[in-house]
C-alpha cells in the first residue's frame, strides 16, 4: 500500500467509526487483504532501528532457516492499520494504547498477501475509563497464522 | 561462556540499543505502521486533556516500545539459534520528543515441553531518567538439545 492509497487524516472518517457504545465485542471488524512489500518492511525497519540482515541481504537470508527474506514479528503494527479500513475504530483520535500481546507462528515474508480476522473481544469501564479488548490473527496466502494478538485500548470520549 | 539455553540462568541481561525520540522519529514511525492518531502529530489537540490526564504534548506510539522489545529478542535469540515466540506488553508512561529510550530484558525462567526449551524474559523499556515506560513478558523457544 503507497501512501497515497492510505487516509492519513484520521478526522476525516472519524463521524463513520464505532464508539464505544456502539462497539458490540464478538462482531468482526471489516479487513482488507493487503500485500506486505519489502518496501514497506524496509520503512518499518529503519523506523525501529532494525537492521539485521534477515531482513535485508536476500544472499544471507537464503542461508538461514527460514530461507530467504523475512520481515520483524513485529510488522503487525503495520499490518493492523494496511488491513482494516478507514472507518475502522481503531483509528479513532484519541485512541489509547495501554498495551498489547502477540503470539509468533510463521513469518510474514516479502509478497505475502496478508489477511487479517479481527473483532473486538470485550468492553468494560475500569477508573471511569471505556476500555475496548480487541483481538486480531494475521494469515499468509496458504493459510498459516502468521501471529494473533491481542490489544487493550482506551477509547475517547 | 558463550551464550547458549544450557548457560542461561535467572537474572542474565540483555541489553538492546538506546533509542533517541524525536518528532522525526514519530513522524516516521507514523509512515512506517500507518497510525496517523493525532495523539503523535498534533500539538493543539494534545493540548487538551484526556480524562484526568494531559500530556502536554505529542507522544510516541506506544507500539515504538514493542518494536525496540522486538528488537532487543529477535537480535539475541537469532544467534542462538533460537526464535521469539511471544511478547506482552503495557505502557506505564508516555515517551516524548527529546527522551532516550532503552529496552532490557531479563531472563525469568527455564522450562522444557515435550517439543521445545522455553526461556520467559521480563522486558522493560526505560527512559534517560531510568523510569520504566513499558514493562512486559517474552517468550523465546529454542530447540531441544540433541
Amino acid at each position: 500500500m503507497s501512501k497515497t492509497d492510505f487516509e492519513t487524516d484520521f478526522w476525516k472518517d472519524a463521524g463513520r467509526r464505532k464508539a464505544w457504545d456502539d462497539i458490540v465485542p464478538g462482531e468482526p471488524r471489516k479487513t482488507i487483504p493487503y500485500v506486505l512489500t519489502l518496501e514497506a518492511i524496509h520503512k518499518y525497519c529503519r523506523a525501529v532501528g532494525e537492521n539485521h540482515p534477515l531482513y535485508f541481504d536476500e544472499a544471507y537470508a537464503r542461508t538461514t532457516r527460514w530461507g530467504g527474506l523475512i520481515a520483524p514479528p513485529s510488522i503487525h503494527i503495520l499490518l493492523m492499520f494496511a488491513c482494516t479500513p478507514a472507518d475502522d475504530w481503531m483509528r479513532s483520535p484519541g485512541t489509547i494504547n495501554v498495551g498489547q500481546s502477540w503470539s509468533y507462528n510463521v513469518p510474514a515474508r516479502p509478497g505475502d498477501p496478508i489477511t487479517l480476522q479481527a473483532r473486538a473481544l470485550d468492553k468494560f469501564v475500569k477508573q471511569d475509563r471505556l476500555f475496548v479488548v480487541h483481538d486480531n490473527v494475521f494469515f499468509n496466502q496458504h493459510g498459516q497464522v502468521i501471529c494473533s494478538g491481542r490489544g487493550w485500548t482506551i477509547r475517547p470520549e | 561462556m558463550s551464550a547458549s539455553y544450557e548457560t542461561l540462568t535467572a537474572g542474565t541481561r540483555i541489553e538492546g540499543a538506546k533509542f533517541d525520540v524525536t518528532r522525526e522519529s514519530i513522524r516516521a514511525f507514523c509512515d512506517a505502521s500507518l497510525d496517523y492518531n493525532p495523539l503523535h502529530l498534533d500539538d493543539d489537540y494534545m493540548k487538551g486533556d484526556f480524562g484526568r490526564t494531559n500530556f502536554g504534548g505529542v507522544i510516541m506510539h506506544g507500539m515504538t516500545n514493542f518494536g525496540l522489545i522486538t528488537r532487543l529478542l529477535t537480535d539475541w535469540a537469532y544467534p542462538l539459534g533460537a526464535v521469539h515466540r511471544r511478547l506482552e506488553t503495557r505502557w506505564v508512561k508516555p515517551v516524548k520528543p527529546g527522551d532516550t529510550i532503552q529496552p532490557v530484558g531479563i531472563v525469568k525462567s527455564k522450562t522444557t515441553s515435550a517439543k521445545a526449551r522455553w526461556v520467559v524474559i521480563d522486558v522493560v523499556v526505560n527512559n534517560q531518567r531510568g523510569e520504566p515506560v513499558a514493562t512486559g513478558e517474552a517468550l523465546v523457544e529454542f530447540p531441544l538439545a540433541g
